[in-house]
């Protein structure tokens, strides 16, 4: 570890010293009491000139480090020494107010801001957003704010793509399955949330790769160590979509349509009366042929055989379409409930199956289904009972089908010809149907007094999974696939957070982990299985610590330690199903989270703005829980085996001159190697420190937008934009196994145009994608599409 | 041909002319087949063997000339695979490795391998089938799948179809599938599935039946058969190359012939090299009376061998198996359950032991010198070759090693091992 400090102290100047040291301080233990220089207080609120609040402004005293960002409700306390100062009140879209300030003792203050038409003008420190709250917390977490997106066509998961240390990956073109994967985990390691909830059980027709980014307000990537407030046992990371809830009235209307007959259109809608009163709705559609071209064999149906040479051809089925509405209703600002709002997310997909998990196995008739119905209720109070005490309340219930079709009795080419089967299903006869059912009910109660934080979150989850229907289902399936499963879990957290200035701050949380799973198990002593539903639990607890403090007004240092877990999982406690023992001996999947970030953002003068970000990332992950199948035990068990490390780094950057032009990029590495020298049994495994195969690990975007103003009119903005991604080969196999496959190294590039009209109320955006038309594959021999354009119309109104 | 082959570069070229060579492959066998007839021992064909090996992520061939002595490493491999192939079963006439793969629903790209006179593995042909498959074997020049309980394209309320894939080994590895309807195959209103595939050498084949009540997909969905209602018989069935059933042979001395794990049905019924034909049975289930055993069919009999029976229960301490292979002769090698007959045997019951069997006299030996049953972790599909057997086993902590059993004596001996490999699925010989 010393090491890594030596690096911060090369950079030896007095003043850095002097802030460094009590930062690193924090790391190892909260010092009781910190000392203050005075007892002088700034507190009241920010409010625009109709009396609204105006969210997350920024409060600062100018030439010290002394600021604070107001709440969304536009409250601040900025404590600081008494003296005489010069007040710098600012938010994003409004213009600042500087004036200035003699404090002494405690004093409120009623700062109303003007909006600003011309925002961002010049580059000029902002606002905190939201965004950057986020960004600035203890946390590895980048948050990146969705609505620069919003005028793309992309999905939630392309635009996780852009964020440092994710790699999306996707089988396919619109609607395909999709896997997030963050320094290096996925799957069951990661948790999606939307708006602090659990996505799981929202089934297929509601996830990030059908959502577009315009339902979100903003994307935040927890790297490794994940607040109380997202509780699960998310071993690898969480990634938190916020969705985008406004307080005022607007309107946002898109439409767009482009290669491969891909339409999307997406409508939002809100409105908060003067009661308080609000009505939201948002619902978005996704369509398309996916009949983009690849490579492959032919296979000759009629005697079975492929082809050698690969050929180019058309999908030619691989539809996919999927619907969605989000319904909001409630009242906010009352004196019982800041905000109530109940909500109902109806959605559903159909897609096409184009081809199976080799591109060579094609199919033309078989297909997935999904729709779900979320019904949500959510109640928030500030100050209840006292002041500074904020209860949220939310409870989800999703009810989700997913349906697998494969009836046609016929074998297909890539060509679109096929040859009629003895027996029905492509691959295999199947109209299967399963049934998830999912409740989720979490509660978070903050308190703050003074510099003291204090976050207490408990979540319960209740998932409940059923194959409904028996005559049906895959041909492998046995009388146990019928039977319920269910995966009832609680995590309580509790979070403790020192923040005595906008300096430096320090927190400390605990989790609880609960699982009680049920489902069949073999109990047979006859060569006849019979199942008979069991019941088991689980729990542990982890805990994590997180500091983080400005060095200087322009360089941040954070640090955070989680020692987090993955909780076995219902099959896992139970072994494979035809077992009559399961592995009640099994531990969580654990892992040691270190991370340290380092920030540098700074306005180097009123035209150039340079932001920096460099995290380091030491992941050391054990007792993987392992299949493992030995024929002297007669079949499977589950064993926890293995030890992964994974050392990275993630470097964003990123330039701005004024308005008009901004570049930057981001650059992950992550050295992930199996450090388990022994199989099971003892054996010597030839790939002990072998990289982890079929894991991307050293991938990068970069960016640039160049944007003219008022060329088309005044209020116009027109915007050139260009992205690029790059992902190093990366081999399917260990490599000491002497392999030959790998995903080969891939570069893209975007081209976009944007032209905004009206201030921002008429958008007309140009997509370029893959503009050299490289063969791109995520996944081994699954191509994904080649050069493809989108054109989007957009009308956004808001009061 | 020349001048196209200029044009492309290297490594489309080189696949070209594999592909060239391939199709030229099945003509030089038949030619080969036409030289040995005539002038007979002329061509003492070559051979090597052919070890499939998996390693923690991947699956690999590798290559060898001696099983006996020199360690290989997994990345000695000559080959990654694209999917792990199930099984690999191994033609002598034409000489080819035959892997065949289906899984999660999927149809399975399988493949179809032969050596190359320099003793290379040519390039792979590959090719598709779309019917699981529970049994397999060789027919004539083709390679057969089969499973049972299936659906008929044309009637969606049944399930008592066998499907089989008919793979062509002298035309490229063209496939054609079949479906025949089972229900009330053995005249009892039951449907059957098929265990093993045994060419009889004049023009049918020979498999075992699994003999069940029709499967009733409403309740179970899932396996192949329905419930067994008669535990204490044993048929087999004899088909023509059409799938044309042409007799049933039947008998009550013995339970059906076939060894059961999860969804496979292993072949219980194999040939000896005088032509005649072993029906063992390994009493699976619970129900039956009958011990394990085995009946002879004659070369071209049509009914069981009435004087032959033989009861090798007596001879194992009530151990019971559930795999068989010819070794050479009368002999054959047996997978046995670890537990004996105070313990009943389940879908979970491990089976890592083994013993031969001389089934004209009536012997049994357990094998030795071979890991024992508790350190026994995994097998793979062994090969008979030159009057030994060599068998698969992956020890507790030990490399998966090549064993080597002498039938005579049953005595078994170490030969090479393969570091760095989780398994080795299959060892087979392919001559050229």
């Amino acid at each position: 570890m010393g090491t890594k400090f030596d690096f911060f102290f090369t950079m030896s100047t007095n003043s850095f010293r002097r802030t460094l040291f009590p930062c690193f301080l924090l790391l190892c233990v909260v010092p009781p009491a910190f000392a203050q220089e005075s007892a002088a207080q700034l507190s009241g609120k920010v409010v625009t000139a109709a009396g609204q609040p105006v969210e997350y402004a920024s409060v600062v005293l100018k030439s010290t480090r002394h600021g604070a960002v107001a709440d969304g409700k536009g409250a601040y306390l900025l404590p600081a020494p008494a003296g005489e100062y010069t007040l710098v009140v600012s938010a994003m879209g409004y213009k600042s107010v500087e004036q200035p300030l003699s404090l002494r003792g405690r004093q409120t203050l009623r700062v109303t801001l003007e909006a600003d038409e011309r925002e961002l003008d010049e580059v000029t420190v902002v606002g905190k957003s939201a965004v950057r709250q986020v960004n600035e917390s203890a946390f590895n977490v980048v948050a990146i704010d969705a609505k620069p997106l919003h005028n793309t066509s992309m999905s939630l998961t392309h635009a996780l793509d852009r964020i440092s240390g994710v790699k999306i990956r996707e089988t396919g073109g619109v609607g395909s399955r999709t896997q997030v994967a963050l320094n290096g985990f996925s799957g069951r390691h990661i948790k999606m949330f939307m708006d602090g909830m659990p996505m799981e059980g929202f089934g297929g027709s509601f996830q990030l790769n059908n959502i577009p980014v315009s339902l979100a307000e903003r994307i935040e990537v927890y790297k490794g160590v994940a607040p109380v407030e997202l509780g699960a046992d998310a071993l690898g990371g969480a990634v938190n979509i916020v969705t985008r809830q406004l307080n005022n009235t607007y309107v946002d209307a898109s439409y767009s349509y482009g290669s491969f007959n891909t339409h999307r259109s997406s409508l939002s809608a809100g409105h908060t009366a003067k009661s308080g009163l609000t009505l939201q709705l948002n619902a978005y559609q996704n369509y398309s042929d996916n009949s983009y071209r690849v490579k492959t064999q032919l296979l000759d149906v009629e005697t079975g055989v492929y082809s050698r040479e690969k050929y180019w051809v058309r999908r030619f089925h691989d539809n996919y379409h999927n619907e969605a509405v989000v319904a909001r209703a409630g009242v906010v600002r009352k004196a019982w409930a800041d905000r109530l709002l109940l909500s109902v997310t109806l959605s559903q997909e159909k897609a096409d199956i184009q081809n199976a998990n080799l591109m060579t196995i094609v199919y033309g008739g078989r297909e997935r289904r999904a729709r779900s119905a979320i019904p949500s209720l959510h109640y928030e109070k500030r100050n209840l009972i006292v002041p500074n005490l904020r209860l949220s309340l939310t409870a989800t219930y999703s009810i989700s089908r997913n349906s697998n079709l494969d009836t046609l009795a016929r074998q297909y080419s890539w060509s679109g010809v096929y040859r009629q089967k003895s027996s029905k299903g492509e691959g295999s006869y199947s109209t299967s149907e399963t049934d998830n059912s999912n409740f989720n009910a979490t509660a978070n109660l903050r308190y703050r007094w003074g510099a003291h934080y204090l976050t207490l979150n408990n979540l319960f989850s209740d998932f409940s999974r059923k194959a409904t229907d028996a005559a049906a289902n895959a041909e492998t399936a046995t009388a146990a696939t019928f039977m319920r499963r269910t995966n009832a879990k609680n995590v309580a957290g509790l979070s403790y957070k020192l923040q005595p200035s906008d300096r430096w701050s320090a927190l400390a949380f605990a989790k609880r982990y609960d699982v009680l799973v049920r489902g069949p198990i073999n109990i047979s002593t006859t060569s006849t299985t019979v199942y008979e539903e069991q019941e088991r639990s689980f729990s542990t607890e982890g805990y994590g610590l997180g500091a983080t403090c400005r060095l200087l007004p322009s360089l941040q240092l954070k640090a955070s330690f989680e020692k987090s877990y993955r909780l076995p999982s219902e099959s896992e406690l139970f072994g494979d199903e035809s077992l009559e023992t399961g592995s009640a001996g099994l531990k969580p999947e654990n892992s040691r989270n270190l991370n340290f970030n380092l920030c540098y953002n700074n306005a180097l003068s009123k035209a150039h703005a340079v932001y920096l970000d460099l995290g380091l990332i030491y992941r050391d992950t054990k007792d993987y829980i392992r299949r493992q199948i030995e024929q002297r035990y007669g079949g499977a068990y589950y064993a926890n085996h293995g030890q992964v490390r994974n050392f990275g780094f993630d470097v964003e950057a990123r330039y701005f001159y004024r308005r008009a032009f901004s570049a930057g990029g981001n650059f992950t590495f992550q050295d992930i190697r199996n450090m388990e020298q022994y199989a099971v049994g003892g054996r010597k495994l030839i790939y002990y420190k072998d990289r982890m195969p079929n894991v991307p690990y050293l991938f990068g975007n970069a960016d640039a937008t160049y944007s003219l103003y008022d060329l088309a009119g005044k209020g116009s903005v027109l915007s050139v934009g260009y992205n690029m991604r790059y992902i190093h080969a990366f081999f399917l196999a260990w490599e000491s196994e002497g392999g030959d496959i790998t995903i080969p190294t891939q570069l893209s590039h975007d081209l976009t145009l944007t032209l905004s009209l009206r201030n921002g109320r008429y958008h007309i955006a140009a997509e370029a994608k893959n503009i050299a038309d490289e063969m791109l594959y995520d996944n081994y021999s699954l191509q994904k599409p080649g050069r493809s354009f989108m054109l989007k119309i957009r009308y956004f109104f808001f009061t | 041909m020349k001048t196209s082959i200029k044009t492309q570069n290297t490594k489309t070229a080189l696949r070209k002319s594999a592909l060239i060579g391939c199709s030229l492959l099945t003509l030089s066998l038949a030619a080969c087949d036409g030289k040995d007839n005539s002038d007979d021992n002329a061509v003492q064909k070559k051979g090597t063997f052919f070890l499939s090996a998996a390693g923690e992520s991947g699956q690999y061939i590798l290559r060898t000339d001696n099983l006996a002595t020199g360690d290989l490493k997994i990345s000695d491999n000559v080959r990654q695979l694209e999917q792990a192939i199930q099984t690999w079963i191994f033609n002598d006439d034409p000489s080819v490795a035959v892997g065949l793969i289906y899984q999660q629903g999927d149809p399975g790209v399988c493949l179809g391998i032969a050596v190359a006179d320099d003793s290379t593995l040519r390039e792979p042909v590959e090719f598709q089938i779309t019917s699981r498959f529970t049994s397999y074997g060789f027919f004539e020049s083709y390679a057969l799948t089969t499973v049972g309980g299936q659906t008929p394209a044309d009637d969606a309320s049944r399930s008592d179809s066998a499907t089989f894939n008919i793979i062509d080994l002298n035309n490229g590895f063209s496939r054609a599938e079949k479906s025949i309807p089972t229900l009330n195959i053995t005249g009892n209103g039951q449907q059957a599935t098929f265990s093993g595939i045994v060419d009889m050498g004049n023009g049918e084949f020979l498999t075992g039946l699994v003999v069940s009540q029709p499967k009733d997909a409403s309740q179970t969905g899932g396996a192949s058969s329905g419930d067994i209602t008669c535990p204490d018989s044993v048929w087999v069935a004899a088909f023509d190359k059409d799938l044309t059933l042409k007799r049933i042979y039947r008998s009550d001395k013995l339970s059906y012939s076939s060894g059961r794990f999860r969804s496979q049905y292993y072949a219980q019924i194999d040939k000896a090299d005088d032509g005649s034909v072993y029906v063992f049975s390994g009493s699976y289930e619970s129900a039956t009376t009958k011990p394990c055993g085995a009946l002879k069919i004659d070369k071209n009999a049509t009914a069981f061998n009435p004087e032959y029976y033989f009861n090798i229960e007596e001879k194992t301490d009530g151990y019971r198996f559930r795999k068989v292979w010819h070794v050479t002769g009368n002999y054959f090698m047996l997978e046995f359950y670890n537990t004996g007959k105070e313990t009943p045997v389940t879908v979970n019951t491990a089976a890592t032991q083994y013993g031969i069997v001389d089934m004209a006299a009536k012997t049994f030996r357990w094998v030795t010198g071979i890991p024992a049953k508790e350190q026994i972790t995994g097998t793979g599909l062994p090969t008979a070759h030159g009057g030994k057997m060599y068998f698969p086993i992956v020890a507790e902590g030990a490399d998966p090693a090549i064993y080597i059993i002498d039938p005579a004596t049953a005595a078994g001996t170490k030969g090479i091992s393969v570091s760095g490999a989780s398994a080795i699925s299959a060892v087979g010989r392919l001559s050229y």
